[in-house]
């Protein structure tokens, strides 16, 4: 919203010299945000008054003529001009060589110098008003094609040389305030709301508005509220006789400087006084009001059509401002009717002064998409006694410029009246909330002049009285009261005071610890990169990973339609990143942390409350060359995992459903101690892994519950003593049936050996059809001494033996 | 017998002191002190000499065969002592290898890197359920009805659900804060507690607005707890953040769930509060949001607020990582792609 320092002086004394800083500064500490302060006559900053003194043809173009410009100095100035309304002795506005104008009210502005115009050499230029912004103040009239501003009527005094924005008066400070802190503020939609908090601020004093008086020839108009639910308050006004001409020139400058534009002295009225008090008011021609106003809900299957045009089907619940013959003349606090514009041929007006309840005004504003200025402020729930302000303002502005009006009727119904509250505040209570000691002067200091009554009791109890324009839900309880009180005083007056606090016990997480161990040995031991997806899943990678859809839950407005589905796995997002980071990487890892989604009624807190079934899932991507190296590398990191997270440890196992996305060769269930499958881990098969268009060859992937590990109390290995007498360790390569497992050979050979490990697979030359050969490394121990190469050789052959007659192993 | 002893010892330590590897001072050992080495050729000569000659060159003898050992093993620790593994320099320009891959999400470090902060103040770190219902988005917040908010165009309601209210309208959380009246209702007060996670708001994006964000909550309850303690939340995050005190003001703000509501600015890092147009000349940049819980959302936490008070802030992870690292586009944090996730490492 904007608001103009000139307009807010006119309703408060304010210290003359303040600056635009120091405005800005207070009132965003105070009040509301202000996020600029501009002054309207910076827009003509070096433009002028000059007096055409001869007018010439030009001697090339027949569309321009060339004159003598009186701009104040002892020559005149030559300026070529295409104006169509020129006339000797003009007092016009003079863009000198220097100064900045928006050619042809197009593009940038540009800074003028001093040109030939076909030949002719042109010291400047006469300006029309869209060429300098003015166009909504000095709006070109529809016959002229090329009008210049012509100021002789308006500003006879005006001498060539002065400058514009004098002659204008356009020098003031406009505020631009930022509408979202506002939206609890509705007295501050209005700048007497707005003088009122200035005033506060700089200890000004606020004048008193005019009042209403209905004088005693004015006959009674029917009015009546149909929903007193919904309107509060309908005051109807009838003034014969107007001539709805163009408003004098300081209410159009006043009008314009704040961004509205000004229309005839009616409707410049009726915006005035919202932007005076901020209360929406509205005129409509007497001549399409029937028998006095009703104000009605709207009938099933009823429309409108509005000022602007539209053709509204409304809604039941709409809100509609009719006449005595039922007709719909406007929708209710939002936008007039079609019919009722207040045109020059307009003698006869009903004025509408009103009180609607806010959250119709909302709903019917946002369901048909019209936000006006004043539904803007309705919504904002305002007081029933602002209409008196704006009865009494609407009053006096007619009475001073349509001196030809008479005031011949008028009517009112009053549902209900804005309640005052009274508010007991403790001042121990204003102490201990703010840290900071508050007397009862000072909260009096804070609060009187923004129109709270204070009555103190002398002891510690302040009685409040909320004035009706902060009592419309604004200022309902004591919190309200510490915040009124505590942003006057300036909350940068109040010392930072370190909080006491008892400790208790330390703070002992151990999922969140889990967690993010787990996070930081799969970041920074095993390579990979953590990343983030959305958890709305695209609809093909769905597909292609086989997720079934019919336990997802899904948006009632998704990001784009085949962004429909809530994920119920990890695993589509993060086949999607790895397609995508195949484009510029070969080998990679990564990882993500996030909660899935499936339909379920959970209800923790409250039994009305049924959430779907959510859980934190780990997932991890691996992108690579070689299958089954990449698959043990991801076996590697997840067999690890516990260790690392400290968390309860798990097996892998080939149990229940293979996943739809996994190679039917290589993929195996997580399961956990208590034997519960708590993830799953696989290589992508060649089928998803072409139609994902992944660019790498192999892809694993693997997915495992957050909420099923159990974390470790503390760690939980164990510390080994060291081997009194060295290790001997030994190769062995044995030849088994295709069929045999390394589970089985490290079976067979657990008793015979300190420990074993997998070395490697080898199938080929010198291996026969259906076997393989495997390699593995063994440890030797001795127990009561180091061992002999003979006691060595016994081990080893006794090994042999057994790897013969368990699994039918041959020595390679 | 003893001048040719004399030639030995001289030639010997003239051999031994060229020698430039411990291979050639081998050969040489050999050659002067092995067991065909010329001393010992010398010495069977030795037999020739009359007792007392032999006992004397016998005796220089031992003395030489000693010297040049002691020659042979200090020449030795001199080349070992100049020694290097390269006969050529290497070039060691060369950058060094790399280590392995991997890291965390930048808006994750930043997480971290708050949450040591408060635990370090014995904060607890919480988190919640992405999906919640319009009871704890809005209602227990002192949202009033008719509130934009609650409007389909700014949360992601889920389908089914959307045309319900309350406990039965559920919706992905467009803020944490919700989040914190369930902590509250489960743990009561005093209370101190952080509360990462992620939102997500149904709008149309651009390098500055993203539909799902991370926000960083931070709680304290407690009896009588003043707003003016309440700074403490917000210096030990943007101390933690850019590493050192960063001036801050609070100014009157409106939201709906804090009474007095504030707006935090802290000093431009721009300009260093000097006026720049960052900061709009003010030389303060707005950062988050904050205030003392209002009484209804004490109240909906099962918390009387005569009793209980306390100080929230809220601020954006993303934002602050924006920050801290110049990065213009929000959208990158959900992009999954390495080539700007590597850069965090």
């Amino acid at each position: 919203m904007k608001a103009s320092l000139n307009w807010i002086r006119t309703y408060a004394d304010l210290p003359a010299d303040i600056t635009a800083e120091q405005l800005s500064h207070d009132l965003t500490m105070r009040t509301v945000e202000v996020e600029a302060v501009t002054n309207p006559a910076d827009l003509v900053d070096g433009i002028i008054i000059g007096r055409v003194i001869t007018i010439r043809k030009h001697p090339q173009a027949d569309r321009l003529v060339v004159c003598d410009v009186d701009i104040g100095e002892e020559e005149t100035s030559q300026i070529v001009c295409g104006g169509t309304n020129l006339y000797e002795n003009q007092l016009v506005v003079v863009a000198p060589v220097g100064a900045s104008v928006r050619w042809h009210g197009e593009g940038q502005r540009v800074e003028l110098a001093a040109a030939k115009v076909r030949g002719v050499v042109s010291n400047g230029m006469i300006c029309a008003s869209e060429e300098l912004d003015l166009e909504d103040l000095f709006p070109p009239s529809e016959d002229e094609e090329a009008e210049i501003v012509d100021l002789t009527a308006l500003f006879p005094d005006a001498c060539p040389g002065q400058p514009l924005a004098d002659v204008l008066g356009l020098g003031d400070l406009i505020l631009d305030i930022d509408n979202k802190s506002l939206t609890n503020r509705p007295d501050l939609w209005g700048h007497y709301g707005l003088a009122r908090e200035l005033c506060a601020i700089y200890g000004g004093t606020l004048r008193p508005l005019p009042t209403y008086q209905k004088p005693e020839s004015a006959a009674d108009y029917a009015v009546s509220i149909a929903d007193p639910s919904r309107c509060f308050r309908y005051d109807a006004v009838v003034y014969e006789g107007v001539r709805p001409e163009k408003s004098p020139f300081h209410m159009r400058r006043l009008i314009w400087s704040v961004g509205m534009r000004p229309i005839n002295i009616i409707v410049d009225i009726t915006n005035y006084i919202m932007l005076a008090v901020g209360q929406p008011t509205h005129a409509f021609d007497e001549s399409h009001v029937r028998n006095g106003i009703r104000v009605r809900t709207a009938k099933e299957g009823e429309s409108l059509e509005l000022l602007d045009g539209r053709e509204l089907t409304l809604l039941p619940s709409d809100l509609l401002i009719c006449d005595g013959g039922d007709k719909a003349i406007g929708l209710a606090g939002i936008m007039g009717g079609a019919r009722d514009s207040i045109l020059p041929e307009t003698r006869n007006i009903v004025f509408e002064v009103a009180n609607f309840e806010a959250i119709g005004i909302r709903k019917t504003a946002s369901h048909h998409r019209v936000r006006t200025e004043a539904s803007m402020r309705f919504e904002k729930a305002i007081d029933t006694q602002r209409c008196d302000l704006a009865l009494g303002i609407a009053q006096q502005l007619l009475s001073e410029w349509q001196p030809g009006a008479r005031l011949v009727a008028a009517g009112a119904h009053r549902a209900r009246e804005t309640e005052s509250i009274e508010l007991p505040v403790s001042l121990q209570f204003l102490n201990v909330r703010s840290g900071c000691p508050i007397t009862a002067e000072a909260a009096a200091a804070a609060l009187t002049p923004l129109g709270f009554g204070v009555c103190f009791d002398g002891r510690d109890t302040l009685t409040l009285q909320v004035p009706s324009w902060r009592a419309t839900g604004d200022v309902s309880i004591k919190d309200d009261i510490l915040e009124e009180v505590c942003r006057m005083i300036g909350y940068e007056n109040f010392r930072y005071t370190p909080p006491a606090i008892t400790l208790g016990k330390a703070v002992r997480q151990l999922g969140m610890e889990s967690d993010r161990a787990i996070r930081e040995f799969l970041a920074y031991r095993a390579g990979l990169q953590e990343i983030f997806t959305y958890p709305w899943v695209d609809d093909s990678f769905l597909s292609i990973t086989g997720g079934k859809t019919d336990s997802l839950v899904s948006l009632a407005s998704p990001p784009s339609p085949d962004h429909h589905y809530l994920r119920g796995s990890l695993i589509p997002g993060l086949l999607e990143a790895t397609v995508l980071n195949s484009r510029y990487y070969e080998t990679y890892g990564l990882f993500e942390v996030a909660q899935v989604f499936a339909k379920g009624e959970v209800s923790l807190f409250t039994a009305e409350e049924k959430l779907p079934l959510q859980e934190r899932r780990l997932g991890l991507a691996l992108a690579g060359a070689e299958p089954f190296p990449l698959f043990r590398l991801l076996k590697g990191i997840l067999s690890q995992i516990p260790r690392f997270g400290r968390v309860q440890g798990w097996s892998f196992a080939p149990v229940g459903d293979k996943m739809p996305w996994a190679d039917r060769n290589a993929w195996l269930r997580i399961v956990s101690e208590d034997g519960t499958v708590i993830g799953s881990m696989g290589l992508l098969s060649p089928k998803a892994t072409a139609d994902s268009g992944v660019r790498v060859p192999c892809v694993a992937l693997a997915e495992l519950s957050l909420d099923q590990m159990v974390p470790l109390q503390s760690r939980d290995n164990r510390f080994e003593h060291l081997p009194l007498f060295p290790l001997v360790e030994q190769d062995l390569s044995i030849v088994v049936d295709e069929k045999i497992s390394w589970a089985q050979v490290s079976e067979a050979v657990s008793n015979h050996v300190h420990d074993a490990e997998f070395v490697e697979e080898y199938r080929g030359e010198q291996v026969p059809e259906g076997k393989k050969s495997l390699m593995f490394r063994f440890r030797l121990s001795g127990e009561t001494g180091t061992l002999t190469a003979e006691a060595i050789d016994q081990m080893r052959s006794r090994l042999i033996k057994k790897l013969k007659y368990t699994i039918g192993a041959e020595m390679r | 017998m003893t001048d040719k002893l004399k030639e030995i010892r001289l030639a010997g330590l003239e051999a031994f002191a060229a020698a430039e590897t411990s291979d050639q001072l081998e050969l040489l050992r050999q050659q002067y002190l092995g067991k065909k080495g010329l001393l010992t050729e010398i010495l069977k000569g030795l037999g020739r000499l009359s007792p007392e000659e032999r006992r004397q060159t016998g005796q220089l003898a031992n003395e030489i065969k000693n010297q040049l050992a002691g020659a042979i093993e200090s020449r030795k620790e001199e080349l070992l002592a100049n020694a290097s593994l390269f006969v050529q320099p290497p070039d060691l320009t060369i950058p060094g290898t790399g280590m392995a891959r991997g890291g965390l999400h930048p808006v994750t470090q930043m997480c971290y890197d708050l949450n040591d902060a408060f635990r370090s103040l014995n904060f607890e770190i919480f988190s919640e359920d992405e999906i919640t219902s319009e009871l704890y988005a809005f209602d227990h917040l002192n949202f009033p009805p008719g509130h934009p908010a609650r409007e389909t165009m700014d949360t992601y309601w889920i389908e089914g659900t959307e045309s319900k209210h309350g406990a039965e309208r559920l919706c992905l959380r467009p803020h944490l804060t919700g989040g914190s009246v369930r902590y509250l209702q489960k743990h009561g007060a005093p209370a101190r507690f952080v509360y990462p996670g992620r939102v997500f708001r149904n709008e149309s994006t651009d390098s500055r607005h993203e539909r799902a964000f991370f926000q960083y909550e931070a709680l304290i309850v407690d009896r009588d707890f003043s707003f003016s303690s309440g700074l403490l939340l917000v210096r030990t995050i943007l101390e933690k953040v850019f590493g050192r005190e960063i001036p801050v003001r609070m100014r009157a703000g409106f939201f709906p769930f804090v009474e007095p509501g504030f707006e935090i600015d802290m000093a431009c890092q721009v300009c260093g509060g000097e006026g720049c147009p960052v900061c709009q000349h003010s030389g303060w940049v707005e950062v988050m949001p904050g205030g003392s819980p209002h009484p209804n959302v004490l109240r909906a936490a099962g918390l009387d607020p005569d009793v209980w008070s306390g100080f929230f802030i809220n601020i954006g992870l993303d934002r602050l990582v924006m920050m801290r690292y110049g990065v213009d586009d929000v959208r990158l944090f959900h992009s999954a792609d390495l080539r700007f996730l590597e850069q965090f490492r």
